[in-house]
């Protein structure tokens, strides 16, 4: 470490290797104290096409976490065949799986925080392959066993 | 050393203010980056084009003669691969949350766990495709075969894709030559990776679980 890294300034000290600002003092020292992950979003610059923050790398894996329960929950309803109904699997197969891509979509592709148009566009996407595909499956009978 | 030399952007006016698109962007009349764009109208066309796979797979699902996937699934087995797939979802944002941060070392690491990953699901799937020619159910058996191979087959090529892409990635970054500024590479790889996932909870549903 040079004197440079350990001097008390508060202002922005540039880096001669990568042309960037390395930040404040403070700055420095909480990073050597706690790590680059530990910076909250807030502090973190938005990307283009974004309105507000990503979640934090904590809320990141506190919704891997909730991923995880649902797919456990998701295996252990497909394994009640027989003892409920199949519609009711169905029924309970679907929202999960549906929970868990709004999840996705959301927090890790972002469709939360970035402008809506990119949610316009997934939303429109998947929504109307939904309606196309089933009109499709429903003409060639699928839900009647016809052929 | 590299956390040291190269410091997350500092707070106050830097930290609500868009970070440059990287090189050769521009502004656009949408306020958004065409490449960022791009990737979601690509995309919402994959939406239609795994729609229609999955739909063909449940046209000719219970129609077969022969073999059925109930003879065959191994759900326990996929089940894990399924949670590797989503661990590397988490590993993939908490890369652009790394690079976002200018924390090269740990932007490293998550890419490199995400091809990993990435690489354990497409192990699994090769598994999965030996047992089920082993079982007598190859891609030309009967639909139900041919409608399974043709979905999870284009969807492990899609995954292959996205290994490649992240590995480039990674040899970028390990070169010097992805930086903080160049975060929507990382962010635009990672909604590829991420759609790869979603459409992963699509068929792991109505292919695996879902009930005849």
């Amino acid at each position: 470490m040079s004197d440079a890294d350990t001097t008390t300034t508060t202002e922005p000290v540039q880096d001669p290797d990568h042309n960037m600002l390395v930040g404040t003092a403070e700055e420095r020292e909480r990073e050597k104290k706690y790590g680059l992950q530990e910076i909250p979003p807030e502090e973190v610059p938005l990307l283009p096409g974004e309105l507000s923050h990503h979640p934090s790398p904590f809320q990141y894996v506190v919704i891997a976490m909730i991923l995880v329960v649902i797919t456990a929950l998701e295996v252990g309803v497909s394994y009640l065949e027989g003892d409920i109904p199949n519609g009711l699997i169905i029924v309970l197969l679907l929202g999960m799986g549906l929970v868990k891509l709004v999840l996705v979509a959301s927090y890790y592709m972002h469709l939360k925080t970035d402008k809506p148009v990119f949610r316009r566009f997934f939303i429109m996407a998947a929504v109307g392959a939904i309606f196309l595909y089933l009109i499709v499956l429903t003409t060639l009978g699928v839900w009647d066993g016809g052929s | 050393m590299e956390q040291a030399a190269i410091a997350p952007p500092a707070g106050g006016a830097h930290a609500s203010t868009p970070v440059h698109a990287g090189h050769g962007e521009h502004e656009t009349s949408t306020g958004v980056t065409n490449t960022k764009l791009a990737m979601w109208i690509f995309l919402s066309s994959e939406c239609l084009l795994f729609g229609a796979l999955i739909a063909t797979y449940l046209l000719y699902r219970g129609r077969s003669k022969g073999i059925e996937p109930a003879d065959v699934y191994n759900i326990p087995f996929t089940s894990a691969t399924s949670f590797i797939l989503l661990m590397s979802s988490l590993t993939m944002v908490l890369a652009l949350a790394a690079i976002q941060r200018a924390d090269y070392r740990r932007t490293k690491i998550w890419l490199v766990a995400t091809a990993l990953f990435g690489m354990v699901f497409i192990g699994g799937q090769v598994y999965e495709f030996t047992e089920f020619t082993r079982k007598g159910v190859t891609v030309d058996t009967n639909l139900f075969g041919s409608s399974f191979y043709l979905l999870t087959g284009l969807h492990g090529l899609h995954v292959t894709v996205g290994i490649v892409w992240l590995l480039s990635l990674w040899g970028l970054t390990t070169q010097g030559r992805l930086q903080q500024k160049d975060s929507e590479t990382i962010e635009i790889s990672g909604l590829y990776w991420h759609f790869v996932d979603v459409v992963w909870i699509v068929i792991f549903t109505v292919v695996y679980l879902i009930p005849m």
